[in-house]
């Protein structure tokens, strides 16, 4: 299982799609937290900038619990994020929403699934 | 966050989104479709990163982008290597002439990308069909010229003076190349200065070349 945490529909569709796997897609951070004890993913795709709770928000919720901290994520933004220190988190690729190919997408889930 | 950068994900959202629908419609025999395609895939490439550049833009005040040694035969080649499939989608060439013996300059790799892709993006724009762009990187002085030639329309002697003296001071619509709004020179004008770098250009009566001086790295001498 796969979670993507996505705000925009269409793009969070394309990374599901992309995965060639189960998917559970959540438009922001509550509801894949609320869920995340019921079905526990593989692996995350996590957008930062979210209505509400942001990503960093997530981070730090997952980060709280050690079972759920192990959890890889893989960041998927169009942000800079060079000046956050994300080593805290278990985050094992970032992704720019720009430059970012399917293929990227579904190597990252093969590998995690 | 601020305004600008705020304003930049809104305009790269809908792009980046544009884009991997335009990435996720399969390719078929169908020639048409897979031109469509493509088109999609391009144009929202070259709108995101002309919005990056503006985002940059608004950060250059900040002082954020850093200075390192770069190896600028390796950045070009790997710049070629993005840029070939574009330009032979448009049925031009894109060759490289190296004539330079100081490997390092010192630069920003992001600016400087943005520069020379910026450049080259220009070139097939104003290039006529069949014709090969010329990426060429050579000494000059105490700095290193990487210069890109078009086959297309001469620059207005307008431009040409405003960029020789320096006074660019805002995107100006190039007559003479129309759908030009000057955008992308006025943005390489801004991250040259950052790098203590030099843009300018040369007529030709076939066309343009477009340069930017970089200061060579001092890391070289030391080697």
């Amino acid at each position: 299982m796969i979670f993507v945490i996505d705000d925009d529909e269409i793009m969070a569709e394309c990374i599901a799609s992309a995965t060639n796997s189960e998917t559970n897609i959540f438009s922001n951070a509550i509801d894949a937290i609320n869920s995340i004890d019921e079905t526990p993913p593989n692996l995350i795709f996590l957008d930062i900038l979210l209505d509400g709770p942001d990503g960093f928000t997530f981070l730090n919720e997952l980060a709280s619990y050690p079972d759920l901290s192990k959890i890889p994520i893989v960041i998927i933004s169009s942000l800079d994020l060079k000046k956050y220190n994300l080593n805290n988190y278990n985050i094992i690729k970032i992704l720019d929403k720009s430059t970012m190919l399917p293929e990227d997408i579904e190597r990252l889930a093969n590998a995690y699934t | 966050m601020e305004v600008n950068t705020v304003l930049a994900h809104e305009l790269k959202a809908p792009l980046a989104t544009l884009r991997q629908l335009a990435l996720a419609f399969p390719t078929s025999d169908d020639k048409k479709s897979n031109h469509l395609r493509a088109e999609m895939i391009s144009v929202s490439e070259r709108a995101l990163k002309q919005v990056n550049d503006l985002a940059k833009l608004a950060r250059l005040e900040d002082g954020l982008f850093e200075m390192e040694p770069i190896a600028i035969r390796a950045l070009c080649d790997e710049i070629k290597r993005e840029m070939d499939y574009l330009f032979s989608y448009h049925k031009r060439g894109l060759n490289l002439k190296y004539k330079n013996k100081s490997p390092l300059v010192t630069a920003n790799r992001d600016l400087l990308s943005s520069i020379i892709y910026n450049f080259l993006v220009n070139a097939i724009r104003y290039s006529t069909e069949e014709t090969k762009t010329i990426l060429s990187i050579s000494d000059s002085k105490n700095r290193i010229r990487v210069d890109i030639r078009d086959f297309g329309p001469a620059l207005p002697t307008k431009i040409w003076r405003d960029l020789k003296s320096g006074n660019l001071v805002e995107p100006t619509s190039v007559s003479m190349r129309p759908d030009s709004t000057g955008l992308g020179l006025y943005i390489a004008t801004k991250f040259s200065r950052y790098m203590n770098a030099t843009v300018g250009a040369t007529r030709h009566r076939d066309g343009t070349s477009f340069y930017i001086d970089l200061p060579i790295s001092k890391q070289a001498s030391l080697l």
